[in-house]
C-alpha cells in the first residue's frame, strides 16, 4: 500500500482542470441528482410520517355506513335507536354508535373554541364529532382525565339547532392549544366558549383523535359533543372484534336494509379503505418520486460509466505507459476511483448548496418543512458510493490494459 | 545485469501460432550500451517488451539483476519495472494533460517517495536534460526533441540501473536525434546500462555493442570498435549470440 502522499490527487485534479468539459458535466449531473434526490427523500419522509400518524381509533376493526330514510312514516329517532341496538347485539360487534363525521375521511364539521367569551377573542379551531355515550368503546379512545359521557348526557340535535350541550370531551392536543401554560389534567372542569360566548365545560380529556382533514395543521384538535343527530342521513360507526370485519360489514349492511324498507343503506366502507383513499395522492406521489429518484440515480450512474469508459478507451496508451513506469493494477484502479471521487466530490459539494437552496424555495413557496440536516451528508455519501460503484467496471477494465501497449506506435 | 537463455515467446490466435522469439539468448553486462537492430517483424519489440517486463514469455530463463523474473506476479513485475528499469519510448508517451513536473513525477509516486524527495529528483532530472525552466509547461508546448528529453528525465528520475529505449530518436530530426543520443551516451558513461532498439545503423554504431535480431533470434553480435559508418557496415554476420 502506497503512502497517501503518493496518491495522485494533485495530478488528477490538475489534469481535470485542463480537460474539464466531461468532468464538469458529470459533476453538475451529480449535483442536480443529489439536490433532487435529497429533497425528494425529505418529501417522502414527511409524507410517510404523515401517513403513519395514529388517528387514535381502532382502524383495523372498524367500518361505517349511512342510512337515509325516504318513506313518509320514517322516524329517524326510532330507527337510529333500533338500528344501534340491533348492531350492538350482533355477535362479533364490540360496539357501535351514530356519528356525524368520520376521522381522516376528508369531510366533517369544525368550530372555534375560546377560553374567554367575546367576538374580539380568537378561537382555536377544532373538529366536532357528535357522538353518544358509546364513543370511547366504539372508537377505542383512551380517556386520560375527567369523565366519560353518561346516557343522560346525550341529547338529540335537529339540523337547524344552534345551541350546544353543556359538557364536552376534548383531545389532549386541543386542551394544550387552549391552555398552553397548564397541564391537561388541570383543565378538566374549565369553561370554554363556543359561538363566541356560549359556555361549554370540559368534562373529560382523551389522549388522541384525529380530525377528518389530514392536511390540517391542527389535525389532533377534536371535541366530542354528546348528541345524536336527526339529520336527513345517519352515519353508523361499528367496531368489531379482531378478524370479524370482513364478515360483519356485509352482514350489518344487509341487516339494516332488511329491517326497514323505507330507507337506503349505502356508503359501506372500512376505516382501512378510508385511510387508503385519503392518502392515495400521497401514495402516488411517493411512487412517482421514488421512480424519479431511481431513474435519476441510474442516469447519473450511467453518465459516470460512460465518461469513465470513454476515458479508459481514450487513455489506453497512457494507462499502458503508466503500467510500464511501474503502476500496478491496483494503482490503475485507484487512479480511476480517485478521479471519480474528485468529480463526485465537486458534484456533491455543489449539490449540497443546491439542495439547501431548493429546500429554502420549497419551504417558502410550498410550505414544506425544513430539511433534516443529516440528509445532506447521507445524500453526499450515497452519491459518492453510486459514483464509486459506477466507475468500478470501467476501472477494472483499465487494470487489464497490458503495459506492452506503451511500446506500440499505433 | 540482463541474462536471457533460450527465451521463447509465441503469440497465439485461434488459427495461427507465431514464434516472435525463439531460443533467444543474450547477456548484457552492467554498464553496457547495447543497441538492438533488425528488420521489421524480427522480434526487436517483443524482446524489448520481455526485457522490460511488459510481457511474459513462454519458455526459457530471464534473470534481471540476478533475479529470475519468470514467475513473478503482476505486482512484483510492476515493482521491479518501477525500481530497476527506465523506459524511453519512440512516441515519448508523455501524458498530455500533465505538465513536465507531473510527468516526471509519475514513476516516483509509484515508488512511494515522499513529496520533498520527489521534488528534489524531478528538479535534478529536468535540470540534467536542460528543461528545468519549463517545469510548468505542457508537453504540447515543447518540440519533439524536448519532449523526448522530458521522457528521458522521467526514465532517470527513479535512478534505474537499466534503461530500455525503443527507437528513442525515431520521431526526431537528425539534429535532435544526435542531441538525444549524446544525452544517452552521457547517461551510460555515468554507469547506467542501456539497451536501445533502433533502425538507424548510424545510431547503432554509437553503442558499445550491437545485437542483430532476425526471425526471433540473435543472429549477430558486433562489438563496436570502429568509428565510421563504413566500418560498422563491414562487420559481417557470425551467428554468435553470447558475449
Amino acid at each position: 500500500m502506497l503512502p497517501f502522499s503518493s496518491w495522485e490527487i494533485g495530478p488528477i485534479f490538475r489534469a481535470m482542470t485542463r480537460n474539464k468539459v466531461g468532468a464538469v458535466l458529470i459533476a453538475l449531473q451529480v449535483a442536480v441528482t443529489m439536490c433532487i434526490i435529497v429533497n425528494s427523500v425529505h418529501i417522502l419522509m414527511e409524507r410517510t410520517e404523515q401517513m403513519a400518524r395514529d388517528s387514535g381509533i381502532d382502524e383495523a376493526n372498524s367500518f361505517y355506513l349511512s342510512s337515509t330514510g325516504f318513506a313518509d312514516d320514517f322516524n329517524d329517532q326510532v330507527v337510529i335507536q333500533t338500528d344501534l341496538d340491533a348492531i350492538r347485539a350482533l355477535p362479533g360487534v364490540i360496539d357501535a354508535m351514530q356519528i356525524n363525521a368520520i376521522p381522516i375521511s376528508g369531510g366533517g364539521w369544525s368550530m372555534g373554541l375560546q377560553t374567554q367569551p367575546g367576538a374580539e377573542f380568537e378561537g382555536v379551531g377544532t373538529a366536532v364529532y357528535m357522538v353518544d355515550d358509546h364513543v370511547l368503546n366504539t372508537l377505542d379512545l383512551e380517556l386520560i382525565a375527567g369523565e366519560a359521557f353518561q346516557p343522560s348526557d346525550i341529547r338529540w340535535r335537529e339540523r337547524s339547532q344552534r345551541d350546544w350541550p353543556a359538557e364536552i370531551i376534548i383531545t389532549r392536543a386541543l386542551t394544550e392549544n387552549l391552555f398552553p401554560e397548564q397541564s391537561y389534567q388541570d383543565t378538566v372542569g374549565k369553561t370554554l366558549y363556543i359561538n363566541d360566548d356560549e359556555p361549554v365545560i370540559i368534562k373529560g380529556i382523551i389522549d388522541k383523535l384525529q380530525a377528518p382533514w389530514v392536511g390540517w395543521e391542527r389535525l389532533e384538535n377534536a371535541m366530542l359533543s354528546p348528541e345524536q343527530t336527526l339529520f336527513s342521513s345517519s352515519m353508523y360507526f361499528v367496531r368489531t372484534e379482531p378478524g370479524r370485519l370482513d364478515e360483519l360489514m356485509p352482514a350489518v349492511e344487509q341487516m339494516l336494509a332488511d329491517s326497514n324498507k323505507g330507507r337506503v343503506v349505502r356508503g359501506l366502507r372500512s376505516m382501512q379503505e378510508t385511510r387508503e383513499r385519503t392518502y392515495r395522492r400521497d401514495q402516488a406521489m411517493i411512487k412517482i418520486l421514488t421512480t424519479v429518484m431511481i431513474t435519476l440515480t441510474l442516469v447519473t450512474a450511467l453518465g459516470i460509466v460512460g465518461l469513465a469508459s470513454f476515458n479508459v478507451n481514450r487513455r489506453r496508451k497512457q494507462i499502458g505507459t503508466r503500467r510500464a513506469l511501474g503502476a500496478s493494477q491496483a494503482s490503475v484502479l485507484r487512479y480511476f476511483m480517485l478521479e471519480n471521487f474528485l468529480i463526485s466530490s465537486i458534484g456533491v459539494i455543489l449539490g449540497a448548496v443546491l439542495t439547501v437552496g431548493l429546500n429554502i424555495y420549497l419551504v417558502q413557496s410550498l410550505g414544506l418543512t425544513k430539511l433534516h440536516w443529516w440528509l445532506i451528508p447521507v445524500g453526499m455519501l450515497t452519491l459518492w458510493l453510486v459514483g464509486q460503484l459506477a466507475v468500478l467496471g470501467p476501472a477494472r477494465r483499465a487494470t487489464a490494459t497490458s503495459p506492452a501497449i506503451a511500446t506500440r506506435t499505433v | 545485469m540482463l541474462n536471457m537463455q533460450n527465451v521463447t515467446k509465441i503469440f497465439r490466435t485461434d488459427l495461427v501460432e507465431t514464434r516472435a522469439l525463439s531460443d533467444f539468448n543474450l547477456h548484457v553486462k552492467e554498464g553496457e550500451f547495447v543497441t538492438v537492430t533488425g528488420p521489421s517483424g524480427s522480434g526487436k519489440t517483443t524482446f524489448l517488451n520481455i526485457a522490460g517486463l511488459l510481457e511474459s514469455f513462454d519458455d526459457g530463463v530471464y534473470d534481471l539483476d540476478g533475479q529470475n523474473v519468470r514467475h513473478l506476479n503482476d505486482t512484483q513485475r510492476s515493482r521491479l519495472r518501477n525500481e530497476k528499469i527506465g523506459f524511453i519510448f519512440q512516441s515519448f508517451n508523455l501524458i498530455p494533460d500533465l505538465d513536465l513536473f507531473d510527468n516526471v513525477d509519475v514513476p516516483l509516486r509509484y515508488r512511494g517517495f515522499n513529496s520533498s524527495e520527489r521534488k528534489r529528483r524531478i528538479e535534478r532530472c529536468l535540470e540534467l536534460v536542460g528543461l528545468a525552466n519549463r517545469m510548468k509547461h505542457l508537453p504540447a508546448q515543447l518540440s519533439g526533441g524536448q519532449q523526448q528529453r522530458v521522457a528521458i528525465a522521467r526514465a532517470l528520475a527513479g535512478e534505474p540501473r537499466f534503461l530500455l529505449a525503443d527507437e528513442p530518436t525515431g520521431n526526431l530530426d537528425s539534429k535532435m536525434a544526435h542531441s538525444v543520443m549524446q544525452l544517452l551516451k552521457d547517461i551510460n558513461d555515468e554507469g547506467t546500462t542501456i539497451v536501445m532498439v533502433t533502425h538507424d545503423p548510424s545510431l547503432a554504431r554509437e553503442a558499445k555493442r550491437n545485437i542483430f535480431v532476425k526471425d526471433g533470434k540473435v543472429s549477430d553480435v558486433t562489438h563496436i570498435t570502429a568509428s565510421t559508418p563504413e566500418q560498422v557496415a563491414s562487420i559481417s554476420a557470425s551467428g554468435a549470440c553470447h558475449v
